[in-house]
């Protein structure tokens, strides 16, 4: 299919696609304060969930963090190498920050095994739902970020499409972005 | 429906890529004038659906227990699944599709001069996901256990607890259909946001945008600012359905206020998400056909923008009797007397256009009249229900549900007839024939009122809402006679919308042709041939704009009208 | 336009990583406010300084900044309206007795445990005990006894009655008026099958008043049948 004239307009100045993204964004911020507001306002109600918010394991949370913040670093350098013309190197950048988003759910699968395993189920009280809930909704946009950027790294290894390089980054640092604050609000507030 | 065009341009142009032919068109077609036709046949469908569900419900309220003709004896649990689906459908299958994404899709692109959509490929994708959305909740009615009845408002714990409801399957595909039904119009409308802010024709600067676009483009945003918290407590009370977490029991550390919250930090924009498109709609044609520049183009755009930024500032006014601490009631009481300042302004400046203008009374003309008539009666019946004194009384009586048809009935049935009979021609290449027009105009409207004026006086006398069957209450018992009359009027209402759809069906066959601009009016799509050709333009003459879109009856022309892309 | 601002990437990635050490180290402290500094506003820190250089926000046209700070304000908003209802357990003239309980018991219900509404543990209805020595196990439906005594007290008397005689508080409402099962008429010429079929298809489906809902979500044919061996016990009485 051909492009139409339309996408090619940019009476804004911004590229089309990455108005796109910035919307995208605009709407998921939105569903995530949504789901969040929710649970901190029952996290501040409930201080006695502070007992199944202790069993979370800091240390995993932290390296799943510093995953994250690295696969991040890997997209804007991937972004850089696309802007320069090498969509090769921008695809070698790609194929490391989707190497970083399957560290952090296979960190994520033991995690939540093991959890499980010990009856830290989803319905086994207020924290465990709202737990599972959103680090599954943000696992589940890890899954698609991750499955979006594999077809862009294919096309920007031919020197297509390069400009999406940046778009899926964008989405890739905002779901970084909502980790980072999933972090704290999981792991860290005990 | 919308054909491809007769006279091919040949060349190395985008033109050459006709899109899909036939039957295929329906599975693959990208372009923006056929995704706009499947919105609009899906959300006309479900229109009917929507109305027989009426028809069902009020025979069961005017002879309780009386075997309904084509469905048989009402039972109270089917009587709630009418009531919920009723509402659910009308709302997000008819109102949302037809006037947002239906001529949202066909109109903004030939309204800015674009050949398509800037993502013609996630505007299909929309409305596969909307058509699935669609499919859900048809299914939902016919699982095992019957359609959701917990009301379109879902309050929990009776939509979360199956053993409340009775209807684990139908609760469980509601909730899904309508959390995908969210997700259709979250890419439908990034589309059109995008679309408007980059595409536009050189030369067509913000104020030369018609209103109705803007005012699908603004409703596009206010959906997706509002629905967000809302997706998050959807899968939220999935979850408590299906799995067996607490968001909203109180004995598991949940709460379900949280859920009435949730749904009307939504609901109460969502009114305005459909009320916005319905409104621009009515200006745009009063407009044209009363010949005259519209009274107050800017304050327009202002006023929309004022209204929907407020339109968050509202909505706790849908929960005063729940509970809420009086002191937010004073809150949102106040806010929303105030929002009915904005609406109203609205439609003043219609009727400013009105004023001293050259009218022409053709049949969309009628309709947007009409909507004006209607859509005043239904907002200033708001003030007794945002003012919540007065609501403590009203809330969940007939009155709410009088108030809120003559806001609904005129955005989303008088505003989808104006608009249908409006751009017919442009979309079929065929006029509607209006005496027909106005025959199934008149038969609509006044029956509507002998509807829902009774109402409000049920209403006011006491009647509440979302109940099987008023017998059972001796003192309602007695305005018997007036729920039968409400009943006749609904039948009468829904034999004329036949009238409609045999103009329809017969005009799009053997409706005299349209040429390009039957109706002599300003704004780009009716400079090109109707219907549009697969890229709406051919691309060597894709319009340039000189001036704003209401230049009716300008003192330096001799027409009474100035298109947008005449240099001079 | 951003194409032509990179900023030192490594050295934010750097400084990042370097937040997030505090982060993790601030508990250790063990003083709240560090804490919830080093956490919450480390956090801050680092979502900024990754939606500036990263994202490339800074320097973007000033349209998308609005709408993402209105995207926040929003969710702002949405905070202030809700907290006061859900996140305090009492206001003026309501009290969240099950939440303040929770509170006090010191336990958000632990794990494997059942749920008991608010307005049940408020009006002390004989329940289906949920023993504390299956909170061991992991929450899946247990299997439980099957009381057809309470069942019929939470689900049946309303409209039958507490002792069946077809008077209960919502029976006012209803024509017909619901089956008296002391009446031995009632017994006479009704099968048991037509009566199972009644629970649990509803009213209709036997020829007789839709009013009678059909309960087969709630109560399998086994369930149904301990409830009719209940509802006999009436008879007679």
């Amino acid at each position: 299919m051909q492009k139409p004239l339309a996408t090619t307009r940019s009476a804004t100045g911004i590229p089309t696609g990455r108005l796109a993204v910035w919307w995208v964004l605009a709407s998921e911020v939105v569903i995530f304060g949504g789901l969040l507001a929710s649970y901190l306002m029952f996290r501040l109600g409930h201080p006695e969930w502070a007992d199944a918010a202790a069993v979370t394991n800091t240390w995993i949370g932290a390296f799943n963090t510093f995953v994250l913040l690295s696969s991040s670093f890997t997209a804007v350098l991937a972004h850089q190498a696309a802007e320069n013309g090498d969509g090769k190197l921008a695809a070698k950048y790609l194929v490391f920050t989707i190497g970083g988003a399957c560290v952090f759910l296979i960190v994520k699968a033991f995690e939540w095994t093991a959890e499980i395993r010990h009856g830290y189920t989803i319905t086994a009280n207020g924290f465990w739902s709202f737990y599972y809930t959103a680090a599954g909704l943000h696992a589940a946009h890890v899954i698609a970020g991750a499955v979006i950027m594999a077809f862009i790294a294919a096309a920007a290894a031919k020197g297509r499409e390069l400009h999406r390089v940046e778009l899926i980054g964008i989405y890739w640092h905002f779901v970084d972005v909502v980790w980072i604050f999933l972090f704290p609000l999981l792991y860290i507030a005990k | 429906m919308a054909q491809a065009a007769t006279v091919e341009t040949h060349g190395p142009s985008a033109q050459e890529h006709h899109g899909p032919q036939g039957i295929l068109k329906y599975l693959w077609s990208t372009d923006h004038k056929v995704i706009s036709m499947q919105y609009l046949f899906t959300g006309m469908f479900m229109a009917v659906v929507g109305g027989l569900m009426a028809y069902v419900f009020r025979m069961q309220l005017a002879f309780p227990g009386v075997s309904v003709p084509g469905f048989g004896v009402v039972s109270p649990g089917e009587y709630n699944a009418l009531v919920t689906n009723h509402g659910t459908i009308m709302i997000f299958w008819v109102a949302m599709p037809v006037l947002i994404a239906a001529f949202g899709n066909f109109l903004i692109p030939l309204m800015i001069g674009a050949d398509d959509m800037v993502f013609p490929r996630i505007n299909r994708l929309s409305y596969q996901v909307f058509l699935l959305s669609a499919i859900l909740i048809l299914a939902s009615l016919v699982v095992e256990g019957g359609g959701f009845g917990g009301a379109w408002t879902a309050y929990p714990p009776l939509s979360a607890v199956s053993e409340y409801n009775l209807t684990r399957l139908g609760s469980s595909l509601w909730v899904l259909a309508v959390a995908m039904e969210f997700v259709a119009f979250l890419l439908g409308g990034i589309n059109f946001i995008v679309t408007l802010m980059n595409a536009r024709a050189p030369g067509m600067k913000a104020y030369d945008i018609p209103v109705v676009v803007w005012m699908i483009v603004l409703a596009s945003i206010l959906f997706m600012l509002s629905v967000g918290p809302l997706i998050a407590g959807a899968v939220m009370l999935f979850f408590d359905q299906t799995i067996g977490t607490g968001f909203y029991d109180p004995g598991r550390g949940g709460d379900p206020i949280l859920w009435q919250h949730l749904f009307w930090f939504f609901g109460h924009p969502e009114v305005y998400v459909v009320l916005l498109p319905a409104i621009g709609i009515v200006i745009d044609i009063v407009a044209t056909f009363a010949r005259k520049k519209l009274f107050g183009y800017k304050i327009m755009v202002y006023t929309a923008v004022a209204t929907a930024v407020l339109s968050f500032f509202v909505w706790a006014h849908h929960q005063f009797i729940a509970g809420i601490d009086p002191r937010m009631a004073n809150v949102f009481t106040v806010t929303t007397l105030l929002i009915s300042v904005p609406i109203a302004e609205l439609c003043f400046v219609i009727i400013a256009t009105l004023y001293g203008g050259s009218i022409r009374l053709t049949t969309p003309m009628l309709w947007a009249l009409a909507f004006v008539a209607e859509f005043l009666i239904g907002g200033v019946t708001g003030i007794f229900l945002g003012a919540s004194g007065s609501d403590i009384y009203l809330h969940d009586t007939y009155f709410v549900l009088a108030h809120f048809h003559y806001t609904f009935f005129p955005i989303a049935i008088i505003g989808s007839f104006a608009a249908l009979t409006y751009w017919f021609p442009k979309m079929f290449g065929r006029m509607m024939n209006d005496t027909l027009g106005k025959i199934h105009f008149w038969g609509t409207i006044i029956p509507f009122n002998f509807i829902f004026i009774p109402l409000f006086v049920l209403g006011l006398g006491g009647q509440h809402r979302r109940i099987y069957n008023f017998q059972n209450f001796p003192e309602l018992a007695a305005m018997q006679p007036v729920r039968v009359a409400a009943t006749v009027a609904l039948i009468v209402m829904l034999v004329f919308q036949l009238v409609f759809f045999w103009n329809f069906i017969r005009s799009i066959r053997r409706g005299e042709k349209a040429g390009r601009n039957p109706w002599e009016a300003n704004t780009l799509e009716w400079t090109t041939e109707s219907p549009p050709p697969h890229g709406n333009w051919p691309p060597d003459e894709m319009p340039k704009v000189y001036r704003g879109p209401y230049e009716y009856s300008h003192p330096d022309r001799d027409e009474d009208y100035w298109p947008q892309n005449l240099p001079s | 336009m951003a194409e032509h601002h990179h900023p030192n990437y490594k050295k934010i990635y750097l400084t990042l990583v370097a937040l997030l050490v505090v982060s993790v180290a601030g508990p250790f402290v063990g003083i709240l406010w560090v804490t919830l500094i080093t956490a919450f506003g480390i956090a801050l820190v680092k979502a900024n300084l990754v939606i500036q250089n990263f994202m490339h926000l800074r320097w973007e046209k000033s349209i998308m900044k609005w709408m993402l700070t209105t995207s926040l304000v929003l969710m702002a908003l949405l905070f202030a309206g809700v907290a006061p209802d859900v996140m305090k357990h009492e206001g003026r003239g309501w009290v969240n007795v099950a939440a303040l309980d929770a509170v006090e018991r010191g336990v958000g219900g632990g794990h494997g445990e059942e749920g008991e509404s608010a307005l049940a543990a408020a009006e002390e209805h004989p329940q289906e005990e949920a023993t504390e020595e299956d909170a061991q196990s992991e929450v899946t439906a247990v299997a439980r006894e099957f009381d057809a005594a309470s069942q019929y007290q939470a689900v049946c008397s309303t409209c039958h009655g507490a002792t069946g005689d077809g008077d209960g508080p919502g029976a006012a409402a209803l024509d017909p008026k619901p089956a008296n099962f002391q009446d031995a008429t009632f017994w006479a010429d009704r099968s048991d099958e037509e009566l199972l079929k009644a629970i649990r298809e509803g009213g209709a489906s036997v020829g007789r008043s839709p009013l009678m809902p059909a309960w087969g979500a709630l109560f399998d044919q086994a369930e149904a049948e301990a409830l009719l061996a209940h509802i006999k016990s009436f008879a007679g009485s």
